[in-house]
């Protein structure tokens, strides 16, 4: 793919082109950068109308967190998360080599369960979620979680590793067999190492999925397994409306976000399309 | 589901799946079974995670189960009874409607949105290359930030752009608490939040466009205009319907927006069906009534997921 700028195209054209695009992309990023700005805001001066624009930033906001319940809602994000992104990964990826290797008859059945499982509104989940762990003290725990995000995270895990394996070579694996490696030698030894980039990918994106969740969390937490999605939400509620924190606690949950975006941007569209669209 | 190897080209050269297996050597049976074992545990366990919390959905939703009155559970006595109250609930109906309305019109302007940038980001100059993925911001923001984000803008003390109305002297209501106003104040918080999504589907498609198809229109004399409108706009038709099918599944679920800008209101102009469900299920604890109206939710998406894969089917079938 070539990333010159065609030829053909007028000058004129280029210019407006680049006009629009650049408007365009201020409009797109103001939202996130003012919430970013507002992070550093002394809290005094939330109020003070359009002269707020201009102010002498301060940490403030973030010390306040550190103090409170938040920093343990974000460990708690990211024990569930790394968790059933480990989990997922661990049960779905061999899983993935052998649907990759293997052929079936229900393909199409195969791709509506995987797709389904990424479409189906959480609420579909949660209320049986709900009622089974009343009754097996599941409830408000780290365990609860890691186990509902793995409806989505399997499935996730499942397409885009077998992706991957349908576009790697078998010859490295055949010579193997012939040179009498077992199977399983095969699989540790020869396809998982060649695998790394592509586990790392996937992972990300399980991250990014449960990190992002705030409906389960909402549901089936209540207060020591809070997540901070939700815990952000608690500054609006119980102690008054503390902007402030709420930008500061923003800010933080989405840096891990936009780090991982940038270091995948390709695959994310597969990410996002799993059950449809190869990548 | 039946499994067979690929590479068993030595093996199964003639068809007949169930005749060829007997007569494999034995490496090849002992690779299937591998590949069951390696396969056992993910079906086994995605099973369990999905496919019975399916289920208990369902058995639950013909039951009267309610959590504020005792035994209500596993009572079958008049098992569709949620069902016929269905028909009869004029609130679930309204947010029926809602959700149409919220649907219809982000995934219309998403579409639009991620077709104008996309095709404008595939010219491909520097500057565009340089730009590229700060129109991704959006969409990998954690869902809840993106509410927060625009609850700060919708609320006039503390957004930017009440400050700048008023400095021009004018009076503009607060959005979301406006009963005229909520819906579309979501409808833009939403198409922020999503267009990079069919914008990027979008462009993923353009960068696989044969050149051939544009090289032979130019040469023709077509302008950029007759080219976008004749030659690049057919060739996205599938790719289109694919993204707004995805948006529109996923519209379905909107639910941080609409829980922290509107909470459902103002009355229940923002109310749509996944948030009605779940403040019947969770606030005030209808299981059972939730449970039916959730089968019919999953219902459509699945309906909607499948249509989605017979269009990529076909798709593939053509190349």
């Amino acid at each position: 793919m070539s990333t010159d700028a065609p030829s053909y195209l007028p000058r004129r054209e280029r210019i407006l082109a680049n006009t629009l695009v650049i408007v365009l992309a201020i409009l797109t990023l103001l939202p996130f950068l003012w919430f970013v700005v507002m992070s550093f805001k002394p809290s005094d001066e939330f109020f003070t109308g359009i002269d707020g624009l201009f102010f002498k930033p301060t940490l403030k906001n973030y010390e306040g967190l550190w103090t409170g319940r938040f920093s343990v809602s974000i460990w708690n994000s990211i024990v569930t998360s790394t968790v059933s992104t480990g989990l997922a990964l661990m049960i779905g990826t061999p899983g993935a080599y052998a649907l990759s290797r293997a052929t079936m008859r229900r393909e199409r059945t195969f791709s509506l369960l995987i797709l389904a499982s990424r479409m189906a509104p959480p609420v579909a989940f949660a209320i049986p979620y709900f009622l089974v762990y009343r009754n097996l003290g599941l409830l408000d725990t780290k365990t609860g979680l890691i186990i509902v995000y793995l409806t989505f995270n399997l499935a996730l895990v499942v397409w885009l590793m077998r992706n991957f394996f349908d576009g790697t070579p078998r010859a490295l694996e055949e010579a193997a067999w012939i040179d009498g490696a077992s199977l399983w030698k095969t699989f540790v030894l020869i396809v998982l190492p060649m695998s790394t980039p592509a586990i790392a990918t996937t992972a990300m994106l399980c991250f990014l999925y449960s990190w992002n969740d705030f409906f389960f969390a909402l549901t089936l937490t209540r207060n020591s397994a809070m997540t901070a999605p939700v815990e952000v939400v608690n500054f609006m509620n119980y102690e008054g409306w503390e902007w402030g924190k709420i930008a500061a606690g923003g800010t933080l949950i989405m840096m891990p976000v936009l780090l991982f975006s940038v270091l995948m941007r390709k695959y994310l569209v597969a990410g996002m399309t799993a059950g449809a669209v190869k990548g | 589901m039946s499994i067979s190897t690929k590479v068993s080209d030595y093996a199964a050269a003639s068809d007949g799946r169930g005749a060829a297996i007997g007569a494999l050597p034995h490496f090849e049976r002992q690779r299937i079974r591998f590949f069951w074992m390696l396969l056992t545990p993910v079906l086994v366990i995605l099973a369990i995670v999905t496919l019975l919390p399916t289920i208990y959905l369902l058995v639950t939703s013909f039951t009267p189960l309610s959590l504020a009155t005792p035994g209500t559970a596993w009572n079958f006595s008049d098992p569709l009874a949620n069902y016929k109250v269905l028909f009869g609930d004029s609130r679930l109906h309204n947010s029926l409607w809602v959700q149409l309305k919220l649907s219809f019109f982000t995934v219309v302007l998403q579409l639009l949105l991620g077709l104008v940038v996309a095709l404008l980001l595939n010219m491909r100059t520097a500057l565009m290359e340089a730009l590229r993925s700060t129109f991704l911001v959006p969409m990998v923001l954690p869902p809840i930030v993106v509410a927060i984000i625009w609850k700060v803008l919708y609320s006039p003390d503390i957004s930017p752009a009440w400050w700048i109305f008023k400095a021009l002297g004018w009076s503009v209501a607060t959005p979301i608490t406006d009963a005229n106003w909520a819906l579309t104040a979501i409808i833009i918080a939403d198409t922020w939040e999503w267009f990079p999504f069919t914008m990027l589907i979008i462009l993923a498609a353009l960068s696989m466009m044969p050149e051939e198809l544009r090289e032979a229109a130019r040469i023709d004399g077509a302008t950029s205009w007759q080219l976008t409108w004749f030659v690049t706009l057919p060739y996205l038709r599938n790719t289109l319907l694919v993204a707004g099918l995805f948006r529109l599944i996923d519209s379905i679920k909107t639910f941080p927006l609409i829980y922290i800008l509107t909470d459902g209101g103002p009355g229940t102009v923002t109310e749509v069906s996944n948030y009605y469900v779940f403040s019947q299920s969770f606030n005030y604890s209808y299981i059972g009534y939730s449970s039916a109206v959730t089968m019919v939710l999953l219902a459509i998406t699945l309906l909607l997921s499948w249509i989605i894969i017979r269009v990529v089917a076909g798709e593939s079938r053509v190349d």
